[in-house]
């Protein structure tokens, strides 16, 4: 959300929560994803787990310089 | 909802979604369809009616509609775009409102009771057509190319970190956007319809067909706490309508917005 173009007095922000479940959906999507692919590729078990924590991490990160 | 001369409880599940033609041969016109085609003509009358005979001095059917409208126009809206264009997708964003919060409420009115959006196809067209507006408004602001690199290079991240955030931001704005928003429109009128269902039928075969007395105790409970379901149904089909709606908005709101 851009705060600096309108002197809205409240922002409505009631969605933000949810637009915040999207980043992390996305970020474990793509991470997660990556991780089984390399699964498959590599034979390993250890990358998938390790991904979707990757992904949600830098996720939070994402999001922490997104809604600074 | 009586359960018949069965002695077994059938309970509630997916199946109960399964409509039937309402005129044999029209396979199309089903209850969703009937309750999709009252809900327009309902809004359309109330609004017609709100501004057929527009005064300074407003009737209460304008203010009324004054009410509703203004509601959208400024608390989603406004709030979510922008004050500088967001009057161009008012009516889009009141349409859909108003749209989503009859076919939702549906679900509740008596001898309707049946949510639209709980058939997965109407929240997936719902969705696309915010999904192809909001992308449409940024490609024609920004261009192609513009708007890719809007919607995928996060703002205020340092230049290191971007290879690793750009797939993030790609498929959470591209492609997790209308899933959700599908999902979760979906999802809660499913799941709120048959939690009415399984309360509604379960205290009714306790209540009649269990033949015993304390069983039917447990079913006047159970039909009670149905009451108060129904009730949080609801306020849930309500905060469903509102929140697709200000995700719409704000989602054309960041495809619009000028970064830095």
């Amino acid at each position: 959300m851009s705060q600096h173009e309108d002197p809205k007095p409240t922002p409505n922000t009631s969605g933000d929560g949810w637009r915040v479940l999207s980043y992390l959906i996305g970020g474990i999507l793509v991470y997660g994803g990556i991780g089984f692919g390399l699964d498959r590729w590599l034979g390993t078990q250890f990358l998938l787990p390790v991904g979707i924590v990757l992904g949600a991490g830098l996720t939070i990160v994402l999001l922490n310089f997104r809604y600074r | 909802m009586s359960a018949g001369v069965s002695t077994e409880f059938i309970s509630p599940g997916p199946q109960s979604f399964n409509t039937t033609p309402i005129i044999d041969g029209v396979d199309w016109f089903t209850k969703p369809v009937l309750v999709a085609a009252l809900s327009v003509v309902v809004i359309v009358w109330f609004y017609w009616g709100a501004s057929r005979k527009a005064a300074v001095v407003p009737s209460k059917l304008q203010f009324a509609g004054e009410l509703g409208y203004n509601f959208v126009r400024n608390s989603i809206a406004r709030d979510a775009i922008g004050s500088h264009d967001y009057m161009k997708y008012v009516p889009y964003l009141c349409g859909l409102f108003y749209f989503i919060l009859l076919n939702n409420v549906a679900g509740t009115i008596p001898l309707i009771q049946f949510p639209t959006f709980s058939h997965i196809g109407w929240a997936y067209v719902a969705a696309i057509m915010s999904w192809v507006i909001y992308n449409a408004v940024g490609i024609k602001k920004k261009g192609l190319w513009g708007y890719f690199k809007h919607q995928t290079m996060p703002a205020g991240v340092p230049v290191w970190l971007m290879p690793l955030m750009i797939p993030i931001e790609f498929i959470s704005n591209i492609l997790v956007r209308p899933v959700s928003l599908s999902l979760r429109l979906f999802a809660n009128m499913f799941a709120g319809h048959i939690l009415l269902l399984v309360f509604v039928t379960g205290g009714d075969y306790m209540l009649r067909e269990s033949g015993s007395i304390a069983l039917g105790g447990v079913g006047i409970i159970t039909l009670l706490m149905g009451l108060a379901i129904a009730g949080l149904e609801l306020f849930v089909q309500c905060i469903q309508a509102y929140i697709f709606v200000v995700l719409t908005a704000q989602y054309i709101g960041s495809a619009i917005a000028d970064e830095h």
